[in-house]
C-alpha cells in the first residue's frame, strides 16, 4: 500500500532527488512505495492538503513567502493532518529553525545533504511510531 | 554519493537538473553581486539582495551536498557563515569582502566546468580563497537586548519567525520603522499572482516581515494570512498605497513602557558562559542568542573561533557505526593475540624451538602494545564534550523559563568535560527531565523568592567535572529544595510506604523516595517530548550507562541532582563468572571483593539471606536462582562476589570465579531492552557470547527479593 | 473518507495491469510451511553458539554474535505456540532487518526455497478462515505446486510480542 507523501520544497533538484528517493527500491520494501505530490512553495502546499489527507508530509523550512515553520503550524492546525508524520529537511545553519519546528509539531528532522538511506530511514521511523 | 534510487534513468535526470539549477543559482549570484559592488561604490546596501545571495549559496550547498559535489559543497559552506555574518550585520560591506565574494563566484563557475567533466584542477584556487573567508568572517558576537520585547506581538507569530526573520524584524525596530499588521484574504488558486501584485506595492513604503496564514477565511479555497510588514510611513499612508486590495491594517503598538512591566515575551533566561576555549565568547557575555548561534560540532568539540580556518578543517566527522566496526575489529586482533600466546606456550616446551619462541614473544608483546594503543585511540575518538548537550539545555532552559514566567540563570561549567558519545546521547533526556523539574518545582516565581528574601533572578547550575575514572554531573538549584515530610506523605498516598516505613524514614531516604517507580504519576510527568518520564525511569536510563543518580536538598535553600557516570561505555574491566553452566560478567566497578562461599556461616535474617564475614551481615543471593537456572538451593561450595552499588551491599553467589579481564561491552537490541539486570554482552571468542550484568539493577532485585527467600 | 475510496479504487486497477511478482522465501516450522519476503531477508546462518538471556520474554531464546554484532534471536514456534523441537543440522536463523541499524534472528525448522509470487497467487489471510493473528499477511498458493500452501508472514507483526 504505497504512501502519499507531500513534498514542500523550493529547490526543483532536491525536490526531484527526493522523489527519486521516494519512488526507489529501499522505500517500496520498506514502506511499500510512494505515491508523490510536490509542492513548490508554502503556498503550494496548502492548495495540496484539501486533496489529501497524506500519509506523510516532508518539508524544507528556509522557504520564501510562507516559511516551512508557518507551514508546520498551518499543517497541525489542520483538521486532517493534526497528527500527520512530518519530517522536516533542512541544512544545519538553521539549527534554531529546526528546534522551532519540532516544537511546532514536526517529528524528525532530516539535514542537508542526507544520503537516500538516511531519508527512507527517518521517514520508516515516523511512519512506524505514527502506527506503533 | 547520495544513492540514487528509482532506477539510473531518473537519477541521470535529477543530475541534470541539478546542474541546470546549480548554473542558474551561479548567474543568479553574479548579478546580484555586481549590483551590491555599484550600490556600495554610492556607500548603499540593500538587505534583501544580500539575503538572496545568502539564500542562493545556502541552496547551492545543500545541492551540491546532495549530488555529490564535495568541493562545491565545502567552498559553499565557508561561503554561506559569511554571507550569514554579512545578513546578520556582524560584519560590513567592505571592499574587501565584494573582492572574496566575486573570487567565489567566478570558483563556483569553474567548480561546476569540473562537475561537467572538463578536468581542471581548482584545489589551490580553493584553498586560497577558503583562508580568505576566513579572514573576512566574523568571530565575536552581537550584544544588545531585543527590542521586539517592546512590541505587542502575538507569541503565535514570533514562534514561527525563522532566524532570519527575526533579525530583520529587530533590525527595523532599531532603526525606528513601526510595525504594521495586514490582514488579507486571497482565492488560493490566484495567491501568487496576487501576493506579487501587494508585495510591488507594499515594497516602496516598507519592508515585508513574514506572512502568516491565520487559519481562518470564509471558505475553503480561500486563505488568509497576517503580514507583518515594518515601515516609517503611517498607517493612512500605507492604507492608500495598498488601497488595490481588500485588507485589514493595524498598527502594532508599542508595549506601556514601565520598570519591569510584564511582557508578552517573558524575560528570557539569561546565560553566562565561562571563559572556556570551547564556547569562544568571553565569560560574562549574557543573552542566550549568542548560544544558539554557536555552531554544534557532532563529534568534535566546538571550534575555537579564535583558531585559525585550517584547524577547523582538521576535524573529521565520523560515523559511530564506523567506530563500532573498529573497535570490533580489534576485539578480533585481541583474540588473535591470545592464540599468538598459545603458540607460543606449545613452543616453550620444545628446545629446539626456543630462538623462534623466544622471537615469537617479543613480537607478541609488540602487538599487545599497538593494539592497546589502537584500542586507546579508537575510545579517545568515540569521546565528544557535553557541551553539545549543554547547548540543547540551555535552549530548553529559554524555553521553559518563558513558559513558567520564572526568571533564570543558568550557570554551566565543565562543557569540555568529555564522555563516550554513546553516553552523551543517552544523557539529554534524563538532564531535561532534570531541568525541567528544577524549573517546575524548584525555582520560585520572582515574588515568592523575594519574599523568601532571595535574588529575583533564579540559578540552575549544571556542573560536569571528571573524577577519576568517573564523570560526576551535577544539577543544582537555589529554589524551594525538597520537603521530606511532603514527599514520604505523596509516598504514602501512592502507596509506595507503609506508615510504619513512614515514620522511621531519616531525609536522606525520603528524599531518595522520589526515584521509586510510581512515584510520579503519567499525566504529571512528562517531558518536552511528551512522554511520561518520572525520576524512577531516569534512574533506570543512568543504570543501564554504569552510572548513579543521587539527591540532596535544603528546604527553602536548595537541591542538587548527582550522576556519576563511568567515562567510557565501550570496555571495562569485568569478573567473569560461572553460574550454572553459563559465563557471566560483572563490572569490576562495583565489585568490592569476592570471597568463598561459607555455607556455615549463613542464616536467615528478617526475611533474607545473609552471610558473616568479618563480624559484619552481609545480604547474599543465588544468582542461579535470580536468573532461573535452578530452584533448589546453591550448592554448598561456590564463590560470592560482593558487590556494592551506592550504600547497598549485596554478595552474589555464583559457582566459580574465571578471571579479570577488560571486554568491549554491547549494547543489546531493543527486543531485550526491557529485561532486567543486563547492561549488555560481550564476545568470548569463537562466536560465544557472555551476558554483562548491570550491577545496580540486580543489587536492587536482590533487596526487593527479601520476601521471597524466606 | 472518499480520499480512501479512490486509493483503494486505484489500487485494484493497478493490480489487474500488471503480473508483479514478489519473491518469498519458504521455511518449515513444526511441519508447517511459512514464507516472508525475501527482501526482508538479510542473511540466512547456521544457529550459532546462542547465549540464553534469563527472564527474557519467552519467545526469545537468546543472543548470538554475527561478525561482531549481537543479533536476539527469537524462536518463531514459541511466537506461535507450535510444537518445539531440538535444533539440528537443518535449523536456520534468518537474519531479519528491524529498523534502526538492527536485527533479529528467526530460528526456523529448515529453509525451503525462494517462490515468485504473483499478486494474482496471493489470498488474504481470511481465506484460513474466521479471525486470523495479525502476523498472518495471507496465503500464497504458487501456481506450479497446486498443493503447496505457504502461510505468508507480516515479519514486522511477527517480532512485535
Amino acid at each position: 500500500m504505497a504512501r502519499r507523501v507531500l513534498v514542500v520544497e523550493d529547490s526543483a533538484s532536491t525536490r526531484a532527488f527526493v522523489r527519486a528517493v521516494l519512488e526507489g527500491e529501499t522505500f517500496a520494501q520498506r514502506l511499500g512505495g510512494a505515491e508523490v505530490t510536490e509542492a513548490k512553495s508554502g503556498f503550494e502546499a496548502m492548495r495540496m492538503l484539501p486533496r489529501g489527507p497524506y500519509d506523510l508530509i516532508i518539508t524544507d523550512i528556509n522557504m520564501g513567502d510562507i516559511n516551512g515553520l508557518e507551514l508546520i503550524a498551518f499543517v497541525r492546525k489542520n483538521e486532517h493532518h493534526k497528527s500527520t508524520p512530518l519530517v522536516i529537511i533542512s541544512t544545519q545553519s538553521t539549527e534554531r529553525d529546526v528546534e522551532r519546528g519540532m516544537a511546532l509539531g514536526a517529528n524528525k528532522f532530516v539535514a542537508k545533504p542526507f544520503a537516500a538511506e538516511q531519508l527512507v530511514e527517518a521517514c520508516a521511523e515516523v511512519l512506524e511510531a505514527h502506527h506503533g | 554519493m547520495a544513492e540514487q534510487g528509482g532506477g539510473k534513468g531518473e537519477s541521470d535526470r535529477a543530475r541534470e537538473e541539478f546542474l541546470s539549477e546549480a548554473q542558474e543559482l551561479i548567474d543568479g549570484l553574479g548579478r546580484d553581486v555586481l549590483a551590491l559592488d555599484e550600490l556600495s561604490k554610492v556607500g548603499r546596501s540593500d538587505p534583501e539582495l544580500i539575503n538572496d545571495v545568502f539564500r542562493a549559496v545556502h541552496t547551492l550547498k545543500g545541492l551540491s551536498g546532495l549530488f555529490g559535489a564535495s568541493m562545491m559543497s565545502g567552498l559553499s559552506h565557508e561561503l554561506e557563515e559569511v554571507l550569514d555574518d554579512l545578513r546578520l550585520g556582524r560584519i560590513e560591506l567592505s571592499q574587501r569582502v565584494l573582492d572574496v565574494v566575486f573570487r567565489a563566484v567566478e570558483l563556483y563557475g569553474m567548480l561546476l566546468g569540473v562537475e561537467r567533466g572538463n578536468g581542471m584542477d581548482l584545489s589551490s584556487d580553493i584553498e586560497a580563497l577558503l583562508v580568505s573567508l576566513g579572514e573576512v568572517s566574523h568571530r565575536g558576537r552581537a550584544g544588545g537586548a531585543s527590542p521586539v520585547a517592546q512590541y505587542e506581538l502575538d507569541p503565535g507569530l514570533l514562534g514561527v519567525l525563522t532566524e532570519y526573520e527575526e533579525h530583520r524584524l529587530r533590525t527595523n525596530i532599531q532603526n525606528g520603522m513601526s510595525l504594521y499588521k495586514l490582514r488579507v484574504a486571497f482565492p488560493l488558486a490566484t495567491i501568487d499572482s496576487a501576493l506579487d501584485e501587494l508585495k510591488a506595492n507594499a515594497r516602496p513604503h516598507g519592508e515585508i516581515i513574514t506572512y502568516l496564514p491565520t487559519g481562518g477565511g470564509s471558505d475553503a479555497d480561500a486563505i488568509e494570512l497576517e503580514i507583518l510588514i515594518a515601515s516609517k510611513e503611517s498607517v493612512d499612508t500605507l492604507r492608500s498605497a495598498l488601497s488595490g486590495h481588500q485588507l485589514a491594517i493595524e498598527e502594532v503598538p508599542r508595549r506601556p513602557a514601565s520598570p519591569g512591566a510584564r511582557t508578552s515575551l517573558p524575560p528570557m533566561a539569561r546565560l553566562s558562559v565561562p571563559a572556556a576555549p570551547s564556547f569562544g565568547p568571553e565569560a560574562g557575555t549574557q543573552l542566550v542568542a549568542d548560544v544558539a548561534r554557536v555552531p554544534i560540532a557532532s563529534l568534535a568539540p566546538p571550534p575555537d573561533r579564535d583558531l585559525t580556518l585550517r584547524s577547523v578543517t582538521q576535524t573529521v566527522r565520523v560515523d559511530i557505526r564506523k567506530l563500532d566496526h573498529l573497535m570490533n575489529v580489534v576485539g578480533e586482533l585481541a583474540i588473535v593475540r591470545t592464540e599468538l600466546m598459545a603458540v607460543v606456550d606449545r613452543l616453550r616446551n620444545r628446545a629446539e624451538m626456543r630462538p623462534l619462541m623466544q622471537e615469537l614473544l617479543r613480537l607478541h608483546r609488540s602487538f599487545e602494545r599497538h593494539l592497546e594503543q589502537m584500542q586507546g585511540g579508537i575510545l579517545e575518538v568515540r569521546m565528544v564534550p557535553l557541551g553539545q548537550v549543554f547547548e540543547k539545555l540551555a535552549r530548553v532552559v529559554r524555553q521553559l523559563s518563558r513558559e513558567h514566567d520564572k526568571q533564570v540563570n543558568l550557570v554551566i561549567t565543565g562543557a569540555e568535560t568529555e564522555l563516550d558519545k554513546l553516553i552523551v546521547e543517552e544523557l539529554s533526556d534524563p538532564l531535561m527531565h532534570m531541568i525541567r523539574n528544577a524549573l517546575d518545582h524548584g525555582i520560585e516565581s520572582r515574588d515568592e523568592r523575594l519574599r523568601a528574601g532571595k535574588p529575583p533572578v533564579g540559578t540552575i547550575a549544571l556542573n560536569a567535572f571528571q573524577k577519576g575514572n568517573q564523570v560526576l554531573l551535577e544539577v543544582e538549584d537555589d529554589g524551594r529544595g525538597m520537603d521530606p515530610k511532603q514527599i514520604a506523605d505523596v509516598a504514602l498516598r501512592r502507596g509506595i510506604l507503609t506508615p510504619d516505613e513512614a515514620r522511621d524514614l531519616s531525609v536522606r531516604d525520603a528524599l531518595s523516595l522520589i526515584f521509586r517507580p510510581g512515584f510520579t504519576t503519567r499525566e504529571e510527568a512528562t517531558d518536552l517530548s511528551g512522554r511520561g518520564v518520572g525520576m524512577d525511569v531516569v534512574k533506570t536510563n543512568i543504570g543501564k550507562l554504569g552510572g548513579v543518580v543521587e539527591v540532596s536538598s535544603d528546604l527553602g535553600i536548595g537541591t542538587k541532582v548527582t550522576i556519576t557516570l563511568p567515562i567510557t561505555l565501550a570496555i571495562i574491566s569485568v569478573l567473569f563468572v560461572e553460574v550454572a553452566g553459563r559465563t557471566y560478567a560483572m563490572p569490576l566497578t562495583s565489585v568490592e571483593e569476592a570471597i568463598v562461599y561459607d555455607q556455615t556461616a549463613t542464616r536467615t535474617f528478617e526475611g533474607r539471606e545473609v552471610m558473616t564475614v568479618r563480624g559484619a551481615t552481609l545480604p547474599i543471593c543465588s544468582l542461579s536462582r535470580l536468573f532461573g537456572h535452578t530452584t533448589s538451593s546453591p550448592p554448598p561450595h561456590g564463590f560470592v562476589v560482593v558487590t556494592s552499588v551506592g550504600n547497598r551491599r549485596v554478595g552474589f553467589i555464583v559457582d566459580s570465579l574465571i578471571g579479570q579481564q577488560d571486554i568491549v561491552i554491547k549494547a543489546l537490541g531493543r527486543t531485550l531492552r526491557g529485561t532486567r539486570g543486563f547492561a549488555g554482552a560481550t564476545e568470548l571468542g569463537d562466536q560465544r557470547v557472555a551476558l554483562v550484568l548491570d550491577a545496580s539493577a540486580l543489587v536492587e532485585e536482590a533487596f526487593a527479593e527479601k520476601e521471597r527467600a524466606a | 473518507m472518499s480520499a480512501l475510496v479512490k486509493r483503494r479504487g486505484a489500487a485494484v486497477q493497478k493490480r489487474a495491469a500488471s503480473e508483479k511478482r514478489t519473491e518469498y522465501l519458504a521455511f518449515l516450522l513444526a511441519g508447517d510451511t511459512y514464507a516472508v519476503r525475501i527482501s526482508a531477508v538479510g542473511e540466512i546462518l547456521r544457529p550459532p553458539p546462542i547465549t540464553e538471556v534469563p527472564r527474557a520474554p519467552s519467545p526469545i531464546i537468546g543472543v548470538v554474535s554475527v561478525r561482531g554484532r549481537l543479533v536476539t534471536v527469537m524462536d518463531l514456534r514459541r511466537r506461535f505456540a507450535l510444537n518445539e523441537a531440538p535444533i539440528d543440522g537443518k535449523s536456520r536463523v534468518l537474519l531479519v532487518d528491524i529498523g534502526g541499524d538492527e536485527q533479529v534472528g528467526l530460528l526456523v525448522d529448515e529453509v525451503l526455497s525462494v517462490y515468485r509470487l504473483a499478486e494474482s497467487e496471493i489470498e488474504p489471510a481470511s481465506v484460513l478462515g474466521g479471525e486470523q493473528p495479525a502476523y498472518l499477511a495471507g496465503v500464497g498458493r504458487p501456481r506450479e505446486q497446486k498443493e503447496l500452501v505457504l502461510v505468508l508472514l507480516d515479519l514486522r507483526a511477527a517480532i512485535a510480542s
